[in-house]
């Protein structure tokens, strides 16, 4: 079977849990003897595959970040152009033979079903987040949902990443449930090493992930207990965290690390005592695979994908913060807690393997192609 | 002849509030803020109505039905009757009103059917017995002859104990792991002391148990009928069954037909010339041990393991435990009454099997009957509880 998939990140060149998936994905697909063709915006690193049967294969000059939420119009101008040529060069640059068509969330659906007719294959689209994920489901964009809408009518099947995402596609975008399969997310272990008394948040500092929720929950924690808090990543609300940190009064104890790189976030998932994700709204949340993996008790947002296939794991509202600080407390203090919980998890996150969701996509494509 | 003993427990445990650290060190009354008593009250009402009150007008019909023939054995925990009187009177004088008939029997447990019997010396586990036998006497005028403990916990050492105060039975799980080969269908001896140990048929009991409803299950749909049928075939003195009484309306609904297999069962029963029914009080009287059991390591009734990791099986369960039993050292030195209560209702079992991590199939069970989400949620809420208890002692 030879599959044309066309993604938009890949390790190292990532930001989100997107990247993770494909480069998790098309390596075990790979080894199913499955093979593909992995289409991408072309990076300043030349990226190259070690698996015959999976060759990665940059277009175009383009780097575009579609996480952020673009506040100036003139940027935002450039960015759908940008969207607009990475999409207009797909379709010009897929040719060949293939069996079918699998793309990634809404940066690649234009394409994607352009490439459909033209190709004359299937088309399989995958849904990390959707717009109103992204948006904290604030103001959704009507722009990028009637992309996102699109690609899904005319998919011929749809990879969801949870329920909960798979009841949003149903719900907001009017899909047939039967065409869709979840097929949720999964993670290549960190591995442990010795921690040190941090509290960690990791992601991109955007509304949808609730990083103000994390300092909130921070001041309430140093009332009673001595412990850092580290927020990693960077975002849009990068300024607004730092004032709310200082406004709050923890800033002496709250440390904002900027982008990290690879080796550094594994690093910090691993001396980390406790990971919190406290998303508003959160499609699935590898990062919680990834902390776990790591030996690192994870609280979680309640309604994050992960919340519903992870049992080891604390769950909270992200809005109640003297809840999420109970919880960060109970952790700090209870070294029982802590032992039992990464023992159990330890055990559990083996069963989530790329190999599982090669498999499940493999399943998907014998549907239809 | 083969005599069928039924025997039912009857429980329900105090469920803590919502505690988060937060509320450590507030300096409120502990009974009124570590329990949940309004939560408490409803389920107690529900279970009243769904189970208790039908199950035992049910039970004192075929008792005048079958003019006595039918007869079983019951064990009510001292938190059930304090509910009974606080919330719901009319089970009590049910429960009365059966065992005036004749046909039923009491059995002893500890008061707060808790895990005493596992601390380090049997003293508390001791006045816990005796605060039940007071409670016993004070409602029924009667001494129950027959012990069983907190989730048919049973030792060498307990049994012991039980002898020495003046009983002649106690119950345990009828598990390969003591029994081997040999059938649990008698009545066996505790190795180390004088006593008679009845041995529940778990296949049996849990037939009805847990397995009544199962679709996907060989033996369903479970007829009176039928289980007469199982029960006649059985070799050996005496049939232990003994079953939650929350079976009957609660864990399996009336939907699912358990009030008429249980009106249909004595009938049924009586039908074969080689059954019978017995209390444990006449099963001690008529059957002798026919061997010796030696059960160093604690058993039990629960789960797949049959042993006590249910409740002290990780590592946040036995912290759980170690802080209880050094909180109450220091209460007992105290003297304060009102907080070694509410210690004593925090040794409950119930709560230690919430904070159970045990594998999937049992975890099921286990979270059909916790009001946590997670084990997780069962620990920190409880531990919140007992650093709180730990301060106010200090």
């Amino acid at each position: 079977m030879k599959v044309a998939m066309i993604g938009w990140e890949y390790p190292p060149f990532k930001v989100g849990g997107l990247g993770t998936h494909c480069y998790g994905l098309t390596r075990s697909l790979a080894d199913k003897n499955v093979s593909i063709d992995f289409y991408m915006p072309k990076t300043k690193h030349s990226l190259k595959s070690d698996k015959d049967n999976l060759v990665i294969k940059e277009v175009g000059e383009t780097e575009i970040f579609p996480y952020d939420r673009l506040g100036n119009k003139e940027l935002a101008g450039q960015f759908f152009e940008a969207v607009y040529r990475y999409n207009d060069l797909l379709v010009r640059k897929v040719n060949g033979k293939y069996d079918l068509v699998h793309c990634h969330d809404w940066l690649t659906m234009k394409a994607g079903v352009v490439l459909k007719e033209k190709l004359d294959a299937p088309l399989v689209l995958t849904v990390h987040s959707t717009e109103y994920d992204r948006s904290g489901w604030l103001y959704p964009n009507d722009w990028f949902i009637s992309i996102e809408k699109e690609g899904m009518e005319k998919a011929d099947k749809i990879i969801a990443v949870s329920h909960f995402t798979k009841r949003v596609i149903v719900e907001k975008y009017g899909i047939n449930p039967d065409k869709i399969t979840v097929v949720h997310n999964a993670v290549y272990p960190i591995g442990e090493s010795e921690k040190k008394k941090i509290v960690l948040f990791l992601g991109r500092l955007t509304i949808q992930k609730g990083p103000e929720f994390f300092l909130k929950a921070a001041k309430k924690v140093l009332k009673h207990e001595d412990t850092r808090f580290v927020v990693a990543g960077v975002g849009d609300m990068l300024p607004d965290l730092i004032s709310q940190a200082i406004n709050l009064g923890i800033s002496n104890r709250v440390i904002f690390t900027g982008k990290l790189t690879e080796e550094e976030v594994k690093h910090i998932y691993k001396i980390s005592s406790i990971y919190v994700m406290p998303s508003v709204s959160e499609p699935f949340g590898i990062t919680a695979l990834e902390a776990i993996s790591a030996g690192t008790p994870t609280i979680v947002s309640k309604t994050a994908g992960v919340s519903e296939v992870f049992r080891n794991c604390l769950k909270v509202d992200f809005w109640d913060t003297d809840e999420m600080a109970n919880k960060i407390i109970a952790l700090l203090r209870y070294d029982a807690l802590r032992k039992t919980m990464s023992e159990q998890s330890k055990q559990e996150i083996e069963l989530f393997t790329w190999d599982r969701v090669a498999e499940k996509t493999v399943d998907v494509y014998r549907g239809i192609a | 002849m083969t005599s069928i003993c039924f025997y039912f427990e009857v429980h329900q445990p105090m469920r803590l509030n919502r505690f988060s650290v937060f509320n450590i060190g507030e300096k409120n009354d502990s009974f009124s803020t570590y329990f949940n008593h309004k939560l408490n009250q409803q389920i107690f009402e529900k279970v009243a109505k769904k189970s208790y009150l039908p199950t035992n007008n049910l039970l004192l019909d075929l008792i005048h039905d079958f003019d006595g023939k039918f007869r079983i054995s019951f064990s009510l925990t001292g938190t059930f009757v304090e509910y009974c009187e606080r919330f719901v009177p009319t089970v009590l004088d049910s429960f009365k009103e059966l065992f005036k008939t004749g046909a039923v029997d009491l059995i002893e447990e500890t008061y707060f059917h808790s895990l005493s019997a596992l601390f380090d010396n049997l003293d508390e586990f001791e006045e816990q017995v005796k605060m039940h036998r007071q409670m016993i006497n004070r409602v029924f005028g009667y001494q129950p002859k027959v012990f069983r403990n907190t989730e048919a916990i049973y030792d060498n050492r307990i049994a012991k104990k039980i002898e020495e105060l003046g009983y002649k039975g106690i119950i345990t799980e009828g598990t390969e792991k003591i029994l081997g080969w040999r059938s649990p269908n008698f009545m066996y001896k505790p190795v180390n002391t004088n006593l008679k140990v009845f041995l529940r048929h778990y296949k049996l009991s849990d037939d009805v148990g847990f397995r009544f409803s199962a679709h996907g299950w060989p033996g369903f749909p479970l007829t009176a009928h039928k289980y007469a049928h199982w029960l006649s075939c059985c070799e050996g003195d005496i049939i232990n069954l003994f079953i939650d009484y929350e079976t009957f309306g609660e864990h399996q609904w009336t939907e699912t037909g358990i009030f008429d297999f249980i009106r249909h069962l004595p009938g049924e029963v009586l039908r074969y010339k080689n059954l019978d029914f017995v209390t444990v009080s006449e099963a001690v009287e008529r059957y002798e041990p026919v061997g010796e059991i030696d059960v160093p390591w604690a058993i039990s009734w629960a789960d797949e393991d049959r042993d006590v990791s249910t409740w002290l099986g990780n590592d946040m369960q036995i912290a759980c435990f170690n802080e209880l039993k050094d909180i109450g050292q220091r209460i007992k030195e105290r003297g304060d009454k009102d907080l070694l209560y509410v210690w004593r209702l925090l040794q409950t079992s119930d709560h230690f099997y919430y904070v159970s991590t045990k594998g999937f199939e049992d975890g099921n069970v286990h979270a059909y009957f916790s009001p946590y989400d997670a084990p997780y949620e069962g620990f920190i809420n409880y531990m919140n509880i007992l650093q709180d208890l730990k301060q106010k002692v200090h």
